[in-house]
């Protein structure tokens, strides 16, 4: 202990000065290859890496470099966060520290919520992942809290209680950090919750401002609320998957969830503003503008997905863009500076609706939507699952291109009469059966798709298994993405052709990510069946995909 | 499966439980367990299928249900006895009350 005592000491210091990371690198994050600092690989969430030393004539070299078991049988959902030479990982269980170089654990600290916690979780119990700012790493608990960490020891800072659990709420989404603010949203829509976002002092834990995404009697937005009931209370509109951030707007941009309950009589109006997406203002939660993409949502079109920002070139003229491959079959490109709507087109099988009328931006129900609305069973497209779920897609801005594992998939669907609202409990009404299925259509896709016509450059059908799992786009010419059946797959971002396969121990539903140490690129995913798409296929994978987390980093074999 | 099937003939459930009890078991079951085990347990997916469910083993529901099973959380916190009971008797008795 004496000689490492100095050692222990220097490193000690040193550590300080590395972890006291800013705001300015959360800014730059993707310039510095080194380090993944936010979620979505860059405020602009993109999943795009302009690394290229594994490319698609090098990728037959990708191998193994270490794996680390994580010892959760919940599934891993998460993307994992890397801040000079250290990575961070969490799951609906854990917080893990490990050492990139070698895939040691570093630290890990585990959550302690009750038993009976996933009553309240709709569709996995799982985390997305970390944030990281000033020396600390912020996550998300099952049962409704933020907490900080040393980023060095794991040590607990301060855990700070969102809202109670028991009531319907949990948090599985990774904190946002904009303009030095701690940003969280929330779930529990299916469990009529008022939603809401939150901004939080990093240092404390402090609240500094709530905002709900469901105006309260008096505030504008509240008129499209009945007025003769309080459904404006039990209205959902939560927020489980982190805002975007444009640092130079100042705006943020949080995808906003589903009505409750999905049956929608007892709630006439359009339901600001659930299935909208809000720009925010981090310091103090103001909303600048809105848009909604589903009125009076009676689908579960929850709008949370990611909204991807870009500099677009429309109709020869440069527009900051954000885009979002939304649950209801569009591909919707705003204008995010104002929130004006330039394209929304249909990227999938879509019956409810026939366009977006793009004059008042609002969709145009069709005949299905009617007899769903009446009551009637319903053949439903897409289903509530949506033409693509959380699975984040990546964008190549030197393409142009988004890429994303889509679904396919239509279900029988029926709304039924509403019952009184009980907290903590169930707020849907609905029946949602399988339709038969020819034999051979796809379930699903993976493709490639221009923003503003929806068209698909190329597309690989998939007949097994649905992929719920995120892309990543690489300057290498690559995606990299995994199959519920455990393999890490790397494709020639050209073609759609499978270039590289890697078998790992449980099926992959979680977001991969690319970095450099000592100049060699590394490509890290988690492997750990769960999430929604656990729950939908258990029945046929369970015999196939054994459960059980890990981490899994590769590189290119040496010459 | 013989004696399962021979069990449940025996155990003839539906006919010991009262038509209030079936109706709280199906709201029960329509708003709690329904988004995983399928409507009407029609579409169980990756839950287990209720419609298999031994109709002789109603202490291993009510203890399943109860304290949770696998993925499935404990609810004996949330219902009280009597509606797990409520619940058992739908399950069991299902077929009394939908025609499929």
């Amino acid at each position: 202990m004496k000689f490492i005592a100095p050692a222990a000491a220097v490193l000690l210091l040193s550590a300080t000065a590395v972890t006291a990371q800013t705001l300015d690198e959360l800014k730059n994050d993707g310039k510095n290859p080194d380090n993944i600092l936010t979620y979505g690989m860059g405020y602009a969430q993109q999943r795009y890496s302009p690394l290229k030393q594994i490319d698609t004539s090098t990728v037959k070299r990708l191998v193994p470099v270490w794996n680390l078991s994580l010892n959760n049988d919940w599934g891993e959902q998460a993307q994992p966060i890397v801040y000079n030479g250290v990575m961070y990982v969490t799951n609906a269980r854990a917080t893990v520290a490990i050492d990139v170089a070698t895939g040691k654990q570093i630290w890990k600290q585990t959550l302690d919520w009750p038993p009976d916690t996933p009553r309240v979780v709709c569709c996995g119990v799982s985390n997305k992942g970390a944030a990281i700012y000033n020396g600390k790493v912020y996550r998300t608990t099952l049962d409704a809290h933020v907490v900080a960490y040393d980023a060095k020891t794991g040590k607990e800072i301060w855990k700070t209680k969102v809202a109670e659990w028991k009531d319907g709420f949990s948090l599985t989404v990774a904190p946002l950090v904009a303009n030095g603010v701690l940003i969280t949203g929330i779930s529990g829509a299916e469990y009529g919750v008022r939603g809401f976002i939150d901004g939080w002092d990093p240092e404390t834990g402090k609240q500094l401002w709530r905002h709900y995404t469901i105006p309260a009697r008096g505030e504008k937005g509240n008129e499209t609320w009945p007025q003769d009931n309080n459904a404006w209370q039990t209205g959902g509109g939560s927020a489980w998957i982190t805002g975007s951030y444009d640092p130079e707007l100042d705006l943020m941009y949080w995808g906003i969830g589903n009505p409750a309950p999905w049956a929608s009589q007892s709630r006439p109006g359009d339901n600001l503003y659930t299935s909208s997406v809000l720009a925010m203002r981090p310091k103090t939660g103001e909303v600048a503008w809105y848009y909604q993409f589903t009125p009076n949502d009676a689908y579960d079109y929850d709008s949370c997905w990611e909204l991807i920002l870009a500099d677009l070139n429309v109709q020869g003229r440069p527009r900051k863009v954000a885009m979002q491959l939304n649950r209801n079959g569009f591909l919707y490109v705003l204008d995010r500076t104002n929130g004006a709507l330039i394209s929304a087109k249909a990227y999938g099988k879509v019956n409810w609706a026939s366009h977006v009328d793009m004059k008042t931006g609002r969709p145009v129900e069709t005949e299905i939507a009617r007899s769903i609305r009446s009551g009637k069973p319903t053949e439903h497209w897409p289903s509530t699952r949506g033409a693509k779920n959380w699975e984040a897609a990546a964008f190549n801005p030197q393409t142009g291109l988004l890429y994303a594992n889509t679904l396919n998939e239509g279900r029988m669907y029926q709304h039924l009469e509403t019952k009184p609202f009980v907290v903590g409990q169930r707020y849907m009404f609905i029946e949602n059966l399988p339709l038969p299925r020819a034999a051979g259509e796809p379930i699903g896709h993976i493709e490639a798709i221009d923003p503003l016509t929806a068209e698909k450059k190329w597309s690989v059908p998939l007949t097994d298994f649905q992929m719920w799992s995120a892309m990543l786009a690489t300057g290498g010419g690559l995606l990299f993405t995994g199959k519920e059946t455990g393999e890490f797959i790397a494709l020639d971002a050209g073609t759609g052709k499978q270039l590289w396969q890697f078998q790992t121990g449980s099926g992959i539903n979680a977001m991969p990510v690319t970095f450099t140490q000592n100049g060699r690129q590394y490509v890290t995913v988690l492997s750990g069946v769960g999430g929604l798409y656990w729950n939908i296929a258990r029945e046929q994978l369970k015999d196939k995909v054994p459960q059980g987390g890990s981490v899994w980093t590769f590189a290119l074999m040496p010459d | 499966m013989a004696s399962l099937g021979v069990a449940a003939l025996v155990c003839a459930p539906a006919a010991a439980q009262s038509p209030e009890q079936l109706k709280t078991g199906a709201e029960i079951y329509e708003r709690n367990c329904s988004p995983c085990h399928g409507a009407r347990m029609l579409d169980p997916q990756g839950a287990a299928d209720l419609k298999k469910f031994p109709h002789d083993q109603r202490e291993r529901f009510i203890n399943s249900v109860t304290r949770g099973k696998n993925q499935m959380p404990p609810w004996g916190d949330l219902l009280k006895p009597e509606e797990v009971e409520a619940l058992w008797a739908y399950v069991a008795g299902a077929e009394s009350v939908h025609s499929h």
